[in-house]
């Protein structure tokens, strides 16, 4: 798989340049001490239960949300070519029908390194799913629901 | 651990299930203190604390209406919870934005 080719309606994909030499970047996936000061969205932090850095081996995770929830994850790395491509099995553990497959790419350039991650679903509809409520906040979507609905259905502003 | 101040962001302010009920009772149109006491069957003392944890987070934005004080829910104080429920795309523009961070500063140690 390339960057380039075409998204199915199954995919979704996100990229960006990072501002450093592609072994730094690449090595920044390889250890938790690394990838815990990065891995998920602002305010989420990690746990590591087991990592094991190689092809089958498995990272086991909880991410803490910023209001004290917890996900549970569980990656499976399926294909390690170093600086090139990592593929990965994620899912919030070993049995998840949910489970998806993630592709990095990473792309030497003169600014820096390119980081392209293609992710595959099972279903559209698991995509469609992932690209509004990320499976991971799942359940902050529960509690949230009706409240950030109701956010992204407002257009109106209230009057300052 | 230490718990996070109710006004310290818009995350604490609606963790607390009747300011979340107040939010809901203000979605739509403006109520006096009074209005969204009998409404909760709460006193209005009480009422008026959550209202100004919620204004203090940016949630709720006060309308004064002659000697009346009338409360508005301001939807863009949501938006950092929306953005936090947000998809792939924020899930990983996030930790990419991160990653560039970490690598930047793993870059700068190294020049030491």
């Amino acid at each position: 798989m390339t960057p380039d080719t075409a998204l199915s309606d199954r995919e979704l994909m996100v990229s960006r340049l990072i501002e450093g030499p592609r072994d730094v970047v690449f090595e920044a996936f390889t250890e938790v001490q690394h990838l815990s000061r990065w891995w998920g969205p602002d305010g989420f932090t990690t746990t590591t239960r087991t990592f094991e850095f190689s092809e089958g081996g498995v990272w086991e995770f909880t991410m803490h949300g910023p209001d004290g929830t917890d996900y549970p994850n569980w990656i499976q790395w399926m294909e390690i070519r170093p600086p090139d491509v990592i593929v990965l099995r994620h899912g919030e553990g070993p049995d998840d029908p949910e489970q998806f497959s993630s592709t990095f790419i990473f792309e030497e350039g003169t600014d820096g390194t390119r980081v392209t991650l293609r992710s595959e679903f099972k279903t559209k509809a698991l995509r469609d799913r992932a690209a509004e409520e990320y499976g991971a906040i799942e359940g902050a979507n529960q509690t949230l629901d009706s409240l950030a609905t109701y956010v992204a259905g407002r257009s109106e502003r209230p009057n300052e | 651990m230490a718990r996070a101040r109710t006004t310290a962001d818009a995350f604490n302010a609606i963790a607390e299930p009747h300011r979340r009920e107040i939010l809901t009772l203000l979605k739509g149109r403006e109520r006096v203190v009074s209005d969204i006491a009998d409404a909760m069957g709460m006193n209005q003392p009480a009422v008026s604390k959550h209202l100004r944890v919620l204004r203090e987070v940016g949630l709720v934005y006060v309308h004064p209406e002659g000697k009346q004080r009338r409360y508005g829910l301001d939807a863009r104080g949501l938006e950092p919870v929306h953005g936090w429920t947000g998809g792939f795309e924020e899930y990983w523009s996030e930790s990419l934005e991160r990653l560039n961070t970490y690598v930047k500063k793993r870059q700068r140690e190294e020049d030491r």
